[in-house]
């Protein structure tokens, strides 16, 4: 297992080191202090003890050696029994012979320096050496020769054991120490993590750390619980916010399967009646086509003998015979004409748009100028007002325009001053264009029949048509998404209105 | 049946007023005496291809063919196909003479290669004179390659 690594992912190890570091180094530098301090008044207090010894011994060998008495100074010798550190004593006479000497007992036979040197002390290797002059009144009567242990290596040791054993006790004490220091500082942190973690695990924000100390950990602790509330109290938002976007999201998504349910419902009906209106359709269409061919032939056949027999038997017929063959033929030919009219309507229905920009007062003008042939319109007073262009079918939008026009001037033909007015006006939807003239009018209590097909509100010998005219205008108008009314009195000419959006609409069924 | 070699103008009507009004239209115009009529389409096939009834008459072709469309076995449009589809017909100017102003008719017969089609109106002098200016201009303006 690495150590480094364990030491980083642990306080409990981090501050057990500190502790044992701290203890070990503050026992090493005290004991290296120690030592040192130690071994130097061990030395100088052992060369104080030899310098005082040598002072009396040359004090008391003094007597002996001003009277020559050895052995007076040997026995002065012998009391250096009671000091075991000195090995061997030597006293030297003035002329530097030895005079008398002292040896350890037990000790090897000690070699005694030949002369005596110069007053002082030194050290060599293990043994004090010291020599000190014997002097009275100004003469020097001898020398002290001390030669004595110098253990500093054996105090050396002795201090390494002691301090060994020192440290071993404060190491325990520390280690003591740090597991207590564990107890108070880690359990908190451990204690919190935990909470932490079961927090994450259970998402339960109600979850405390417990507060056992007031130090910075209590505060840790309670920033800790702090932030738990904080979170736990966003979470509660977040949820219930949640909580209500998830029940919008449901309703939105109910809301959009009635919705694809009602659509394809619509569309399942738009399928059916489209296809109900194609049949329909259909049906309209080999209905004029029978129309057509089959109520034509017989018509013909009327019309045509009818003919026949005023050309092949006209001898045999008098005035009033051919005058009621003659209602036969132009009844025939005028119901040819409704026919024809009436088809021309249906047709009108099922004819596809072809949708341009048109120019309305171009339109309007050629409109009329073709008109013009047919129609005594060269007296006509006719008045072109500036018109919007609009969207629309050419063709069908020509046709409005016909029908309005050649009626205003067929009802106001019986008029001195013809005049046929036309304009428009626009709003922000839709432009209104409109042809006034000053003919005979209609009575406005009619005016829901106008547009009816084969509604007439003048009879066909006042003025001649069929009454498709106005219906075939409704048709084209509703067909481009506008509208068609009209103003009038009984003879104060007519207006007839009709309406086209500015924004192309879809074609209504 | 050297009767049929004076055919000029076939009249294919199922309709006999029809017929009969067309064919005095004609003669008011002076174009009636080499016009035969038949009452259907399979009639107008059978003389045109010489068949049936007319199997053993002389191989000569009309000038023009005054067509119906509606009619009961074979309608015109069949008449029509069958006798542009044969090398040997088709070049006999065919115009289509119909009570129908159907849009679809006019174009579908165009496409199937008639040479005319007019309208019968039911006003019979129009009709009169309608017969009479067509086979004027087929018969008379119009040039048609020799057979």
């Amino acid at each position: 297992m690495n150590l480094f690594g364990a030491i980083a992912r642990s306080i409990r190890l981090k501050l057990m080191l500190v502790v044992l570091a701290t203890t070990l180094a503050a026992l090493l530098v005290a004991g290296v202090a120690l030592v040192i301090h130690d071994l130097t008044a061990y030395r100088q207090s052992g060369i104080n003890d030899l310098l005082a010894q040598a002072e009396i011994l040359g004090l008391a060998s003094a007597p002996a050696l001003a009277f020559d008495d050895a052995k007076a100074a040997g026995e002065s010798l012998v009391l250096l029994k009671a000091k075991p550190e000195i090995s061997s004593a030597a006293i030297y006479n003035a002329r530097g012979k030895p005079f008398a000497t002292y040896a350890r007992a037990g000790g090897a036979v000690p070699d005694f320096p030949r002369l005596p040197e110069t007053d002082g002390s030194r050290i060599d290797g293990n043994h004090f050496v010291l020599f000190k002059r014997i002097a009275q009144d100004n003469e020097i009567l001898g020398t002290v020769y001390l030669r004595a242990d110098y253990k500093w290596l054996q105090r050396l040791l002795n201090y390494l054991g002691i301090f060994t054993a020192v440290t071993g006790l404060s190491l325990v004490v520390a280690l003591i120490a740090s597991v207590w220091l564990q107890r108070v500082l880690t359990k908190p942190i451990l204690a919190t993590a935990t909470v932490a973690r079961e927090v994450v695990e259970h998402r339960d924000f109600s979850l405390r750390a417990r507060k056992t100390t007031q130090d910075e950990i209590g505060s840790m602790v309670d920033a800790f619980n702090d932030m738990l509330v904080e979170i736990g109290r966003r979470a509660e938002e977040l949820s219930a916010s949640n909580r209500s976007l998830e029940r919008e999201m449901a309703e939105r998504l109910r809301a959009d399967d009635e919705r694809a349910k009602l659509n394809a419902e619509l569309e399942q009906r738009v399928a059916e009646r489209t296809a109900q209106l194609e049949s329909a359709n259909k049906e309209l269409e080999s209905f004029s086509y029978s129309v057509s061919h089959d109520l034509r032939a017989p018509l013909r056949a009327v019309v045509g003998f009818s003919k026949l027999l005023v050309e092949d038997h006209a001898l045999q017929l008098d005035a009033e015979a051919r005058r009621k063959l003659d209602v036969i033929q132009s009844e025939g030919a005028r119901m040819g004409t409704l026919i024809d009219e009436l088809l021309a309507f249906s047709r009108l229905g099922r004819k596809s748009m072809q949708m341009s920009d048109l120019d309305m007062t171009e339109l309007a003008r050629s409109t009329f100028g073709g008109l013009n042939g047919q129609v005594e319109g060269a007296r006509v007073e006719f008045q072109l007002g500036a018109l919007p262009r609009a969207k629309g079918d050419r063709v069908l939008v020509g046709q409005v325009w016909a029908n309005l026009l050649s009626n205003a001037v067929k009802f106001s033909s019986r008029r001195e001053k013809p005049r046929i007015e036309v304009s428009a006006i626009s709003d922000e939807r839709e432009h209104v264009y409109f042809v006034r003239d000053n003919g005979a009018g209609f009575d406005p209590r009619y005016r829901a029949k106008l547009f009816g097909v084969f509604q007439r509100l003048h009879s066909a010998s006042e003025f001649p048509g069929t009454g498709v005219g106005l219906a075939l205008v409704e048709r084209i108008v509703l067909r481009h998404g506008g509208r068609v009314w009209a103003d009038s009195r009984p003879d104060e000419g007519a207006t007839f209105y009709f309406t086209l959006p500015k924004e192309q609409v879809h074609e209504p069924v | 049946m050297s009767q049929f070699e004076q055919v000029e103008i076939l009249l294919v009507e199922d309709n006999p007023l029809d017929a009969e009004l067309t064919t005095r239209a004609l003669q008011n115009g002076g174009l009636a005496n080499k016009l035969l009529w038949v009452k259907d389409g399979q009639e107008a096939l059978d003389f045109l291809f010489r068949d049936g009834e007319y199997a053993g008459r002389e191989d000569s072709a009309p000038r023009l063919v005054l067509l119906d469309l509606k009619m009961p076995k074979v309608d015109g449009m069949e008449v029509l196909k069958a006798v542009k589809a044969n090398e040997r017909t088709r070049r006999i100017p065919v115009v289509v003479m119909t009570s129908s102003q159907e849009e679809k008719d006019v174009a579908q017969t165009y496409d199937m290669g008639v040479n005319s089609y007019v309208v019968k109106p039911v006003d019979f002098n129009s009709l009169a004179e309608l017969a009479r200016q067509a086979g004027y201009y087929w018969l008379a303006i119009n040039r048609t390659p020799t057979p």
